[in-house]
């Protein structure tokens, strides 16, 4: 299964809708966990904060991660470091956490602490904000990352990183067909017909086993276009005139064959490899696509954002996180643990490990950050018009843990990529799986 | 082995007989001309089913993305080794493998034996309860499991997995040792019991001794489940230490998703031990059962 | 040896050596003497064989499925119980067309599985009795299939099929037969994955029958040619009631398998396009794993568990039948 860290399951989801029911089921049970974790933490006493990271990035990171993790001492504690694999992360975390060996402090799936805080295993993480204003780092945070953690009864996580959807493109293959890299969607079908002339992939992507580049780039075409899944009041909102038009754009690029008549089976690395050999021209991917697919020859690199047809740009981003669990030997420790810890970060820069996106301003400006010229412009020019999965709103939640790794949108990617269907159609189906995952 | 019994190609059921048995000369040169077509027509049917796994084993010997080799190298399978803990991952699968191969033959072959002899109703209804119980998938069992093995102290430990995987293998490896115990013959175990041995002692002494293909056949099963692996692994196991080898594979692909060549050695490396036990195991598989022995009474 | 008349040869490959002879009842010389010896002591001593194994399966089985019993029936997930909800989770799966789409390609997919592998194990097996050249290099290396991890071979398929530009495509189309795209055409990437599944397969089926054809009698055969039985009258008479036990136990075997098989499908082609490779198991994972709904997810799981035990039942009363024959 080779699921890509960065894509596999960094998510996001939308507060709100629909959600007032699960917090309402979810209350009692927090009071009594909170009271048990309280009991547990037995003011401040020593132990071993257990914190679990995923593999973002080669093993490199993880072994920076594992060195900074393990330098911790504070608050009478020490902290241990697991590398926890992508595959099955979710019943490796909830087995883990049902049977009381969890973590006390972990990264993981984007959704996951708003999924935990559900069950009433998260602790809150505003005293880790509090500290952080003290210590001046809170300032540091780039505008908007802090918000979507903000619930009702307190923040749920800490953004770590930021992932996000830009668009690249292949300079040669551009050149070869004679073609301008696209401004709009116009534009995009047009250079797409020529390319596909010349050989080439217009608008590559994949939704194959393991693989949801393609279903974020549907979300990342509805945002582009004004749309998204969700309205700023949060309430499912699919059938939008914008979303039809997204989605009938979509499927003009598979009939035209810009988008590969193969791409619903591509796997990750059927879709790498096509940037690799040069078959991929244009397309939506990940941070760093040079050093991923194999190729830093410099013929790849970052595009501008689109506009849509009524002059919207948009991109998609994920701003992962750590979270903070209530089954700790001390929640004291677990914050000191997640301060001392942000306050690390920047090595994890310097040694150029990540392959994500800072949350923190003084990052961005490090030398080591801006000697990559498409990290630059993806700051300066994907940053700014980002979305996330809420769409038209600000806050992430539980409900839709399901929508990014979920049955329904793949299906719904799925048929769009197989192109027998009509927009509204295909969207109606989305809708209603949708509901139905997200009535609980 | 007194009870071998060699397969003549005249007597082969399907395409070994190629005249009437009677003329000895003639059968025998149509036999030797049939070996070799049947040669021919084996050899392009392996070496059809065997693309996909060629595939593998060449990537593997064919040089990573950064690598100055030219040619086939073996620089893919050092790298591998001195870069990852594939040796300690090696061994943690053996460890595994052999502990599950033994304990499941063990736990098998006596209940088998039961399932084959026993004619009461509370022996099928348990042979059906075997069954039952099983067939739910795993992937709805590795969460319960693994809160109860958390609460025995059995997670991130091989033994835990030993445990796990004898208890997969079990309900096949018991219906395995049946199967094959229902084709010895009862009247050697009646002989022995002439002679005073006891249902345990013909058990062990004429049943079990004349079993090892049906013994080795559920060794193999219980082999592979334990070697392939990773559904339960992925969830008991934390410890990059104490990973199996097909964890050792998930983790390294996914960290290294641009190394094929890498990923492709740590296959290759997993692929090996199995080959080596079934080329060693094979003449055994080839020795018939008991059949011999019955015809010689 | 040479005054043994065919019917004599195969009664006798029956009598003694037809599978499950003694075990299924069969009216066997040695029954009464045995009965009566045995009745006392047999019963304490099958108890203590059989105890080893009744307490794994207490443990490792029947306290997941005791688990899954709670979660099917509450509205839960994987750390909290919830509700109990009765058989509400059954009825919204029952009522869900994806579930019967999943249930009519897991049925498929289980057919062609075991019968594929069955056939090919089964010829496969009868080709290399016989004497070849290295016989034994092809059996062994003819078991890789089902030695190579599926993570491993799933990729290497993924790599001979996935892109227009793979290796079978490529073939196809310079054979002028076009292009297929093997894992993105509904029906062709349904195909895909039952090859695959064969593929995998067939070497189990091979040792199984090997294994059963080892303990024939080759004398059988010698007598039953002597006496001019045909080729495909030895096949019918004599091999197949030999290994129709194994057989049947095999199938059955397999059936298990195909149903339960989750890393074939869902590492080649994750259930897609669109739902054409979603089987039961492949559903029950989605459900519980992606879309987080563990009640309704664990119902399809046990579902398809009943399915399972009528089906296998059914062919558990024919290996009844077949050793009473």
């Amino acid at each position: 299964m080779s699921t890509n860290p960065s894509t596999a399951s960094s998510a996001f989801s939308r507060r709100g809708f629909l959600g007032f029911a699960a917090a309402a089921a979810s209350v009692p049970l927090l009071a009594a966990c909170g009271g048990g974790s309280a009991s547990q933490g037995g003011g401040g006493a020593a132990g071993t904060i257990k914190f679990w990271d995923m593999p973002w990035a080669t093993p490199a990171y993880n072994d920076a991660a594992k060195k900074i993790a393990e330098g911790f001492s504070g608050a009478n504690s020490k902290a241990s470091y697991q590398l926890i694999q992508w595959n099955n992360f979710y019943q490796t975390f909830s087995s883990a956490i049902a049977s009381k060996t969890g973590p006390a402090v972990s990264t993981g799936g984007g959704f996951q602490a708003f999924q935990f805080e559900q069950q009433g295993q998260i602790a809150y993480a505003d005293k880790v904000f509090e500290a952080l204003k003290k210590n001046g780092q809170f300032d540091d945070f780039l505008p908007g990352v802090v918000e979507p953690f903000k619930t009702d009864k307190g923040y749920v996580a800490v953004p770590w990183q930021l992932d996000i959807r830009p668009l690249w493109y292949r300079k040669s293959l551009f050149e070869k067909a004679g073609v301008e890299v696209p401004k709009d969607w116009a534009t995009l079908l047009e250079a797409g017909k020529k390319l596909k002339s010349a050989g080439a992939v217009g608008f590559a992507t994949g939704s194959g086993a393991g693989n949801n580049i393609g279903n974020h780039l549907m979300i990342m075409m509805m945002l582009n276009n004004g749309g998204g899944v969700f309205s700023k009041e949060g309430q499912l909102d699919v059938m939008n005139d914008r979303n039809v038009e997204a989605v009938e754009f979509m499927l003009e690029l598979v009939s035209n064959g810009i988008i590969d008549p193969a791409a619903v089976s591509y796997t990750t690395d059927n879709l790498n490899a096509q940037w690799k050999d040069g078959k991929a021209a244009y397309g939506m991917l990940t941070l760093g696509v040079p050093e991923r697919v194999g190729d830093t020859s410099g013929d790849i690199v970052v595009a501008s954002p689109i506009a849509g047809p009524h002059g919207d740009k948009a991109a998609l981003i994920f701003p992962n996180n750590i979270m903070m669990y209530t089954n700790t030997p001390s929640q004291e420790a677990s914050e000191a643990f997640v301060v001392y810890y942000l306050g690390q970060l920047k090595e994890l820069w310097k040694q150029k490990l990540m392959n994500a996106l800072p949350v923190f301003k003084s990052i961005t400006e490090m030398p080591e950050f801006t000697s990559d010229p498409n990290n630059v412009k993806i700051v300066k020019e994907y940053v700014p018009i980002a979305k996330t999965f809420a769409s038209q709103g600000t806050a992430l939640s539980a409900d839709l843990a399901a929508l990014d790794g979920g049955q329904a949108l793949n299906q719904f990617t799925q048929t769009i990529l197989t192109g027998k269907t009509d927009a509204k159609s295909a969207l109606q189906a989305f809708e209603s799986g949708l509901k139905s995952i997200l009535k609980k | 082995m007194s009870a071998v019994v060699h397969a003549h190609p005249e007597s082969g059921p399907v395409l070994g007989v190629a005249g009437p048995a009677k003329n000895k000369r003639v059968l025998s040169e149509a036999g030797h001309r049939g070996q070799w077509w049947r040669f021919i027509a084996i050899l392009i049917i392996t070496a059809v089913v065997l693309v996909p796994i060629m595939v593998t084993v060449v990537l593997a010997f064919t040089p990573g993305p950064n690598s100055t080799a030219t040619g086939l190298t073996f620089e893919n399978l050092s790298n591998v080794f001195s870069k990852t803990l594939a040796a300690t991952w090696l061994q943690n699968s053996l460890i595994t493998t052999l502990a599950t191969v033994v304990v499941s033959v063990a736990v098998a072959a006596p209940a088998g034996y039961v399932l084959s002899r026993g004619r009461s109703k509370a022996v099928s209804g348990y042979s059906l309860l075997l069954f039952v119980m099983q067939s739910l998938p795993v992937i709805t069992s590795v969460v319960p499991l693994f809160i109860l093995f958390a609460a025995m102290g059995l997670v991130d430990n091989l033994m835990g997995l030993t445990i796990i995987y004898v208890g997969s293998t079990m309900t096949v490896a018991t219906w395995m040792m049946a199967a094959y115990f229902d084709s010895i013959p009862i009247s050697l175990e009646e002989a022995s019991w002439i002679d005073g041995c006891s249902v345990f002692g013909s058990f062990t002494k004429v049943v079990l001794r004349n079993s090892l293909p049906g013994i080795l056949s559920t060794a193999i099963f219980a082999f592979l489940l334990a070697w392939n692996d990773y559904l339960v692994a992925i969830v008991f196991l934390r410890s990059n230490e104490i990973f199996t080898l097909p964890m050792g594979v998930q983790s390294f692909f996914q960290q290294n998703n641009t190394d094929w060549s890498g990923v492709m050695a740590l296959a290759v490396i997993m692929m090996l031990p199995p080959v080596i036990v079934f080329a060693t195991l094979n003449k055994y598989f080839s020795v018939g059962g008991i059949g011999g022995s019955l015809a010689g009474r | 040896m040479s005054s043994t008349t065919a019917p004599s040869g195969l009664a006798r490959a029956r009598k003694g050596l037809a599978p499950g002879g003694p075990g299924g009842g069969s009216p066997n010389p040695g029954n009464q003497n045995r009965k009566s010896r045995l009745s006392a002591q047999t019963s304490r001593t099958f108890f203590w064989l059989l105890l080893p194994s009744v307490i794994l399966l207490v443990l490792i089985h029947g306290y997941p499925l005791f688990q899954a019993g709670i979660q099917a029936t509450h509205n839960g997930n994987l750390i909290q119980t919830g509700d109990f909800v009765g058989i509400e989770n059954f009825q919204g799966v029952l009522a869900s067309p994806a579930f019967w789409k999943a249930a009519q390609f897991t049925l498929l997919f289980t057919i062609v599985g075991v019968f594929g592998s069955w056939a090919v194990g089964l010829g496969l097996a009868l080709l290399l009795r016989t004497k070849i050249p290295a016989g034994g290099t092809f059996k062994v290396l003819l078991l890789l299939p089902w030695v190579v991890p599926i993570v491993v071979s799933s990729t290497a398929w993924n790599w001979l099929v996935a892109t227009p530009d793979s290796l079978i495509p490529s073939l196809f189309r310079n054979l002028g037969l076009g292009t297929p795209l093997f894992l993105a055409d509904p029906t062709l990437a349904a195909t895909t994955v039952m090859i695959f599944k064969v593929w995998v397969s067939f070497p189990f089926m091979m040792m199984m029958i090997s294994a059963a054809l080892a303990s024939v009698d080759n004398t059988v055969y010698e007598a039953a040619s002597m006496d001019g039985a045909t080729r495909w009258q030895q096949f019918s008479q004599i091999t197949l009631p030999l290994i129709a036990r194994s057989t049947y136990i095999s199938w059955i075997l397999m059936t298990i398998f195909c149903v339960n098989d989750f890393p074939t499908i869902y590492l080649l082609t994750g259930g897609g396009p669109v739902d054409a490779t979603t089987s039961l198991v492949v559903l029950a994972y989605r459900t519980v794993f992606q879309d987080f709904a563990t009640g309704p997810g664990v119902a399809i799981a046990f579902l398809m568990t009943m399915t399972l035990v009528v089906i296998s039942v059914l062919l558990y009363r024919q290996i009844r039948k077949s050793s009473v024959e």
